[in-house]
C-alpha cells in the first residue's frame, strides 16, 4: 500500500514550514517512532516521527524547501519493490507522530 | 538592480537588516529584555549574539523605562540603539525617555544633539491579554519628532528596519506577532523600503481600502470575499504611519470614489481618522466607513478577542455597504459595529 | 577649580546671576537654586573638560558652574536666539555638550536614565570621561532612579549619581518623600560607593565628588553621592513659598557662600575689601550677561518649524 507523508499541521497559525532536513532517502526502512524530517516553522522545529513501519520512496521536496501545511512531503510503501502509481498519488496518510521543540 | 527574491521568515527578514546594518555601522547596537544569547522572543536576532557579542547584543532587565532612556542617551552620544520593547502596550512605561526627551532633543537643542533610535516593538491579539495585545501607534503618531513604521511582510520588515537603523532621529518600528508565522519573499539585494510611501498591495475600482500591518492580510482576505459579488477593493499598506504618504492615498481615493480606514487599534482618535482627514483636506471629502478593534480591552479570552478584533467577515460587509454608497453624497457612513 | 577664592567667585557668580534673572519681570518662570550653589560648584571641581554633566530641571547653577557662557544662558532663559539653544529649550531644558553640559530634562527623574545611557556610549566609544548625574530629592522616589542605579550597577558604568537634597520637593519634605535614612543608601543597596556630604561646604562637596569621581574614574563602577543643601527661594519663581518668613530667615543664616566668606575671610585668603570686590564682579558679569540677552532678538516666528525631524 501507498502511503502520503503531508505537511502536519503543528503549530497553530503556522501555513508554510521549510524543510529542514531529512532523516533518511528513497530506499530507507523507517520502523515506527523514527525520526522521518525535521520541518521548520517560525520559532519551532517539527521532528516528524513515523506511526507506521514503512519505506521512503519518493521524496517530493527537498531540504530548504518551503511548503504549505496539508502539502505532500514524501511517498512511502509498506514494501520496498510495491510498484509506485503513476502520477504517484496516494490516498492514504501515513500515520505520523511529531514533536515539537 | 536585480529582482531575484529568497523566501524567509519574518523573524529572518528583521534579523538580515539588523545584522546588515550593524556591520555596516559600529554604533548600531541591540538593548532589550531576551536580545542576547536567547536571540529574542520571536528569534528576531538568531545568530547576531555569535557574530556582535554581549556588548552589541545587550540584554536588560525587565526595565523599560531605563532601557529607553539608556538607548536615548546612547543615541545623543553618537550611538545608533535598537530597544527592544518586548509588547507594544510596555512601550507606556518609557514614554517619557521616547516622547519627552528623545523626540524633542533635536527641536531643543536647535540641532545640535539628535536621538537616532530605533524603537522595535511588536503589536497586537493573539490570545496574550488586556496588557498585552495593544496597538498604539495613533498615539505615537501625534508625537512631532517621531516616526513611526508598521511592515506587513518580510520584505517590508527588512526594508523598513534598514531605513530605521539609518535614520536621523527616533523611529517607532512597529511588527505584529500575528505576522511572524508567515514567511515571504524578501530582496536578494539590499532593499531599504523608504519611509513616507504607502503600498498598493491590490488594485481596485470601488473602494480603497486603507490599512497597515497585519491588517493588510486581513483587507486582501476581505477584498477577495466581495471580489466575486462585483465589489472591487484596492488596499492600501500604508507601512509608513508618521510621515503618511498622503500623494498615493489620495491618488487612490479620488480614483475609487470611497474610503474604507482599517486598524487593529481604536477608531477613537484613530489611524484612520488621521488618514481620512489628510486625504480629504487634500482631495474633498468622500463616503468613508471606518473599523477598528471594539471600544473595550482585549481579552485573552478566544471569544472575547476574537469578537473584539476586526476580521474579513467584518471588513466586507463594511465593503458592501460602502460599495452600496452613491458617490454623490459625502457623509461618513455609519457602520454598525457586529 | 582647586583654588577656594575661584569656587567663591563661581558661587557668586550664580548667584547675582539668578537675582538678576529673578528681578526680570518678563522672566516667565525660573528654576532657580539659590542656597545649593556650593553644589554646583563643587561637584564641577571635581570635573575635566572630558565629562559630561546632565542634571533635573534645576539648572542655573550647574550649567554656570560647568563654564556654560553666562550671556548665552541667560540669553537661553529669555528666549532669545542667542542662546545656548536658540532660546527654544529655555529652563529646564538647557544644554551646551561642548561646555560639558550634556543637559537639563525637566521631567523628575527623566534625566537619569538618559544619562546612563551617554554613560555607556562613552565606554563603548573608549572615552575615557565619566557622566554625572544630578537630580534632587525629589527624584528619589521615582522609578527611573531606580531602574538606572539597577543597570548601571549591573554593568559598572562610568556614571556618578549626585543627589541635591535641598530637602523639599515643591511643598513635599524629604521625610514624606523618601523611605530612606539617606537617600544615598539606595546606592548602597546596588552596592555603590556612597557618601553624605554637606552640601552647604563648598570646599568639603569639592573634596567627596573628587574621590566619588575617582572612583568612578579608575573603572571602579558607579558612585553615589548626597549633599545636603537649602533652597532659598521657592519651587519656583511662580510658586508659592511653602514656608514661613521665620523659617527663612533661618535658612538664609545658613547660606553656603556667606559660610564660604567667613571661612576664607577668617583663615586671611580674604579681606571685606576683596570680598566686596568680588561681589561687584559677580554683578557686573550678571548684568553684562542680561545686556547680552537684551541685545538678542527673539526667534523669528516662522522658526516655529524648524528641527522637529
Amino acid at each position: 500500500m501507498i502511503y502520503q507523508l503531508s505537511v502536519p499541521a503543528a503549530v497553530p497559525g503556522v501555513e508554510e514550514i521549510r524543510i529542514l532536513e531529512w532523516q533518511g532517502e528513497p530506499g530507507t526502512a523507517f520502523a515506527s517512532g523514527d525520526l522521518i524530517v525535521e520541518l521548520e516553522t517560525h520559532k519551532a522545529v517539527v521532528e516528524v516521527r513515523a506511526g507506521q513501519a514503512g519505506v521512503l520512496r519518493t521524496l517530493l521536496a527537498d531540504a530548504g524547501d518551503w511548503l504549505a501545511v496539508g502539502l505532500p512531503l514524501a511517498l512511502f510503501s509498506d514494501d520496498a519493490d510495491e510498484a509506485l502509481p503513476d502520477p504517484a498519488l496516494a490516498s492514504d496518510e501515513l500515520v505520523v507522530e511529531f514533536d515539537v521543540t | 538592480m536585480s529582482s531575484e527574491q529568497t523566501r524567509m521568515f519574518f523573524r529572518e527578514a528583521v534579523s538580515r537588516a539588523v545584522r546588515e546594518e550593524m556591520t555596516d555601522n559600529p554604533r548600531v547596537f541591540v538593548l532589550g529584555q531576551d536580545v542576547g544569547s536567547f536571540g529574542g522572543s520571536y528569534r528576531e536576532f538568531d545568530g547576531l549574539y555569535k557574530l556582535f557579542g554581549p556588548e552589541r547584543m545587550r540584554d536588560t532587565p525587565v526595565a523599560e523605562a531605563a532601557a529607553m532612556g539608556i538607548a536615548a542617551g546612547a543615541a545623543a552620544s553618537g550611538f545608533h540603539p535598537l530597544v527592544v520593547i518586548t509588547y507594544m502596550d510596555f512601550m507606556m512605561i518609557g514614554f517619557d525617555a521616547l516622547i519627552n526627551y528623545a523626540a524633542k532633543l533635536r527641536y531643543k537643542t536647535a540641532g545640535r544633539l539628535t536621538a537616532p533610535m530605533v524603537v522595535k516593538t511588536t503589536a497586537g491579539a493573539q490570545g496574550q491579554g488586556v496588557a498585552h495585545s495593544q496597538c498604539i501607534e495613533a498615539w505615537l503618531m501625534s508625537v512631532p519628532g517621531l516616526k513611526v513604521v508598521a511592515p506587513s511582510s518580510p520584505a517590508d520588515a527588512y526594508g523598513l528596519m534598514k531605513t530605521a537603523l539609518r535614520s536621523d532621529g527616533p523611529v517607532v518600528y512597529i511588527d505584529h506577532k500575528r505576522l511572524f508565522p508567515t514567511p515571504g519573499n524578501v530582496p536578494v539585494a539590499e532593499a531599504p523600503v523608504p519611509f513616507g510611501q504607502a503600498f498598493i498591495r491590490r488594485e481596485g475600482r470601488d473602494v480603497s481600502l486603507v490599512t497597515h500591518s497585519y491588517m493588510v492580510r486581513v483587507a486582501l482576505e476581505a477584498a477577495q470575499m466581495v471580489e466575486a459579488e462585483g465589489i472591487s477593493c484596492e488596499v492600501v499598506d500604508l507601512c509608513s504611519l508618521a510621515p503618511l504618504d498622503i500623494a498615493t492615498l489620495s491618488a487612490s481615493v479620488a480614483r475609487t470614489g470611497r474610503l474604507l480606514t482599517l486598524e487593529e487599534g481604536q477608531t477613537t482618535c484613530g489611524v484612520g481618522v488621521e488618514v481620512a482627514a489628510r486625504i480629504f483636506e487634500r482631495i474633498g471629502p468622500k463616503p468613508w466607513s471606518r473599523i477598528g478593534t471594539l471600544p473595550a480591552p482585549v481579552s485573552s479570552n478566544p471569544v472575547l478577542e476574537a469578537a473584539c478584533v476586526p476580521n474579513a467577515g467584518r471588513v466586507a460587509e463594511a465593503l458592501r455597504s460602502l460599495a452600496g454608497h452613491p458617490l454623490t453624497t459625502s457623509s461618513f457612513v455609519t457602520q454598525e459595529a457586529s | 577649580m582647586s583654588d577656594p577664592v575661584e569656587r567663591l567667585r563661581a558661587m557668586l557668580m550664580i548667584r547675582a546671576f539668578e537675582d538678576c534673572l529673578a528681578a526680570r519681570k518678563d522672566h516667565g518662570f525660573q528654576l532657580l537654586s539659590s542656597g545649593e550653589e556650593a553644589v554646583s560648584v563643587g561637584l564641577a571641581a571635581a570635573l575635566g573638560s572630558a565629562d559630561q554633566l546632565l542634571t533635573g530641571g534645576r539648572s542655573i547653577g550647574p550649567a554656570l558652574a560647568r563654564g556654560v557662557d553666562p550671556g548665552q544662558l541667560m540669553a537661553e532663559l529669555l528666549g532669545k536666539v542667542a542662546g545656548t539653544n536658540r532660546g527654544r529649550a529655555g529652563r529646564g531644558h538647557l544644554s551646551d555638550p561642548d561646555r560639558g553640559f550634556f543637559g537639563a530634562h525637566a521631567v523628575v527623574a527623566g534625566n537619569i536614565s538618559v544619562a546612563a545611557g551617554v554613560a555607556l556610549a562613552r565606554r563603548m566609544a573608549g572615552d575615557p570621561g565619566i557622566v554625572v548625574i544630578l537630580f534632587g530629592d525629589g527624584a528619589s522616589g521615582a522609578g527611573p532612579l531606580y531602574e538606572t542605579l539597577n543597570m548601571a550597577a549591573l554593568w559598572q558604568l562610568p556614571l556618578l549619581f549626585v543627589c541635591n537634597n535641598n530637602r523639599l520637593s515643591v511643598s513635599t519634605t524629604r521625610e514624606a518623600g523618601n523611605a530612606t535614612k539617606n537617600i544615598s543608601d539606595l546606592g548602597a543597596a546596588f552596592g555603590l560607593w556612597t557618601r553624605v556630604v554637606d552640601g552647604l561646604d563648598v570646599g568639603g562637596v569639592a573634596a567627596a565628588a573628587s574621590e566619588a569621581a575617582g572612583h568612578v574614574r579608575l573603572g571602579n563602577g558607579p558612585a553615589f553621592l548626597e549633599c545636603s543643601s537649602i533652597r532659598l527661594r521657592s519651587h519656583s519663581t511662580t510658586a508659592r513659598e511653602t514656608r514661613s518668613r521665620a523659617e527663612l530667615a533661618a535658612l538664609r543664616e545658613l547660606c553656603p557662600i556667606e559660610r564660604e566668606i567667613a571661612l576664607l575671610e577668617g583663615g586671611g585668603q580674604l579681606d571685606p575689601a576683596r570680598t566686596q570686590a568680588l561681589r561687584d564682579e559677580a554683578t557686573q558679569k550678571a548684568e553684562a550677561a542680561l545686556a547680552f540677552a537684551d541685545a538678542s532678538p527673539y526667534p523669528d516666528a516662522s522658526e516655529v518649524l524648524n528641527h522637529v525631524e
